[in-house]
């Protein structure tokens, strides 16, 4: 069982490899070599830390990093194709992200432990966020980037991991208390607003700051990972509602207040009012699903290169037509297996702080994946947001393989000792 | 030249179809990797585990919970047994009682006693009453759990 798991990442490098190969045959003669080093160097990696993974050292689970891979591989055949300028640094960004999931493997023990201090991540969550409102640059039309020297950062990327990490910390210190002093109000039932005054505040900032910084996709999903989180620490349906409706007079708020808020609501109700103009991007992508069909044009064969941003946030819209609704069905079958494994991995966990940490994490990834996909096929209105691991972006990906790294490090049975 | 060219095109129609279905065959694997791995193998059952400075081991042979089946409890004074979180053997159970059941060191000997349970605490099929001593080899029954008790 475990030897075959080499098989699923030797898969996912032949998809790398084939899909380069592709793109060389196109390119001949003139072929330009420059990505293959890398590949190689990324596949080689890949296999020894599955290799690491599959001794159990410092995780139990053989099933997560394959996918990951896959999502990967998939991306960097997808960049070298769209963007091919962009191909070597986002396998350099996958080389440094699965060294950064070894060092949170690594550290796992130590990390475990610093997870209790819930007011201290909150605060850092905070931070992070604020860090952008004050130093943020803008690029490609939110300005939540963070430039540093040569690379910029995305601090909301990581602001997520924080936030999970906070909710859990809090809530599973005191789900009791938030479910035990009730007070009936009409059908919820509503805590003493002193325990949830913390809760309210981290939401409510966090995603005030989203919307002054016009990052939407980010506020939505941190906004469905603390609805997510909370339902799960304290199992009570009020607090879903009184998100809701949160949730309703936020959308009714900004609305109202913010330009962008309107355009993007107006194209979802109504894309072909102005398809040339605004909403140009969602329909080239509408465009895209048509164009690819079931079997899709082939790859290499279609024209994604029409949809602006097809490299990051529209990823998918290429996939689909180059690989037709066969690639799309694949790759949301993965994610969704992928937060299957996540939550196999939660219900295992011994510790209520445990459980919801890698049920936290497992969401996080699949509401995302959920959120951009929704947007580029005009389910929901379009937020901008990464596809994980397939996007190309750097901080996605590395913010993404701590997740990973910690989710695997949760998924590591502790021995029972004597008592 | 032409025979150049020829190639390139059949080699990319190849990949081509090669890579759709390099894509369902990784997600068939996946599923039926991951479908066999769920179903869970009690293969350490009867495995040598390293019992150092404890004395005695309770190993799971029934449960309601099947990823329990096989485990191995090993402790020197104090074992408690219940659906509560704070218990040293949690069983996620609906028969078991909150605070069940407890075996404790006595004299050089371990000694079972029922917290006041619901469903009472069996030993060899045979319900308890206050406290009671405990051989090795015999069988407790919690809930829907049983348990073998070894020294």
């Amino acid at each position: 069982m475990k030897t075959k798991s080499l098989l699923l990442v030797a898969v996912d490098f032949l998809i790398m490899f084939a899909g380069l190969g592709i793109i060389m045959l196109n390119q001949y003669p003139n072929i330009d070599y420059s990505p293959m080093p890398w590949a190689l160097g990324a596949a080689v990696m890949g296999i020894v830390i599955q290799l690491f993974l599959v001794k159990g050292r410092y995780s139990s689970d053989i099933w997560v990093f394959p996918m990951v891979l896959f999502f990967s591989s998939l991306g960097i055949i997808m960049l070298a194709r769209l963007k091919p300028i962009l191909c070597v640094p986002q396998l350099r960004w996958l080389m440094i992200g699965m060294v950064v999931m070894l060092g949170v493997l690594y550290f796992s023990r130590q990390l475990k432990n610093m997870m209790q201090y819930q007011y201290i991540l909150g605060i850092c969550t905070l931070v992070v966020l604020c860090l952008s409102l004050l130093f943020g640059v803008e690029i490609g039309g939110s300005k939540n980037w963070l430039v540093l020297g040569p690379i910029s950062v995305q601090p909301s990327e990581f602001g997520k991991i924080l936030l999970v990490l906070f909710l859990a910390a809090f809530l599973s210190d005191h789900g009791e208390m938030l479910n035990a002093a009730k007070r009936k109000f009409l059908f919820l039932d509503l805590p003493p607003i002193r325990f949830i005054a913390p809760l309210l505040v981290i939401w409510g900032i966090a995603i005030l700051m989203f919307v002054v910084q016009r990052d939407l996709g980010s506020a939505l999903l941190f906004f469905c990972m603390a609805v997510f989180m909370t339902y799960m620490g304290t199992g009570s349906k009020s607090y879903v509602f009184i998100a809701m409706l949160f949730f309703g007079l936020g959308a009714a708020v900004s609305y109202a207040f913010f330009s962008h808020v309107q355009v993007r609501f107006n194209i979802w109700l109504d894309p072909w009012a102005d398809p040339a103009g605004q909403a140009y991007q969602v329909v080239q992508s509408l465009f895209a699903f048509a164009a690819g069909g079931v079997w899709g044009t082939g790859f290499t064969h279609g024209h994604p290169g029409l949809i602006p941003e097809v490299h990051t946030d529209f990823i998918f819209s290429a996939v689909a037509e180059e690989l037709g609704l066969l690639g799309c069905t694949v790759i949301m079958m993965v994610y969704v297996m992928l937060f299957y494994r996540g939550i196999m991995i939660a219900m295992n966990c011994k510790k209520e702080l445990h459980t919801l940490v890698a049920a936290g994490f497992s969401i996080a990834l699949f509401t995302q994946a959920f959120i951009i996909i929704a947007g580029v096929t005009k389910f929901l209105p379009l937020t901008g947001i990464t596809l994980p691991f397939i996007s190309y972006g750097g901080s996605s990906m590395v913010s993404g393989f701590i997740m990973i790294g910690l989710l695997l490090s949760l998924s590591k049975k502790e021995k029972v000792h004597g008592a | 030249m032409q025979g150049t060219a020829i190639v390139i095109k059949t080699l990319g129609i190849a990949l081509q179809y090669g890579l759709l279905l390099l894509l369902l065959y990784f997600v068939y694997k996946l599923m039926k990797f991951m479908k066999k791995d769920s179903q869970h193998v009690v293969e350490d059952i009867y495995a040598v585990t390293e019992i150092s400075n404890v004395e005695a081991v309770l190993t799971v042979l029934e449960a309601a919970d099947q990823s329990m089946v096989g485990q191995r409890f090993a402790f020197s004074n104090h074992i408690s047994i219940g659906r509560g979180n704070d218990n040293d053997i949690v069983l996620n159970d609906s028969f078991a009682s909150h605070h069940h059941a407890e075996i404790a060191l006595l004299n050089n000997l371990y000694v079972i006693e029922d917290m006041g349970s619901v469903n009472k605490t069996y030993v060899n099929n045979e319900p308890i009453t206050g406290r009671q001593y405990l051989q090795s080899g015999d069988l407790i029954s919690v809930g829907s759990a049983t348990f073998e008790f070894g020294r």
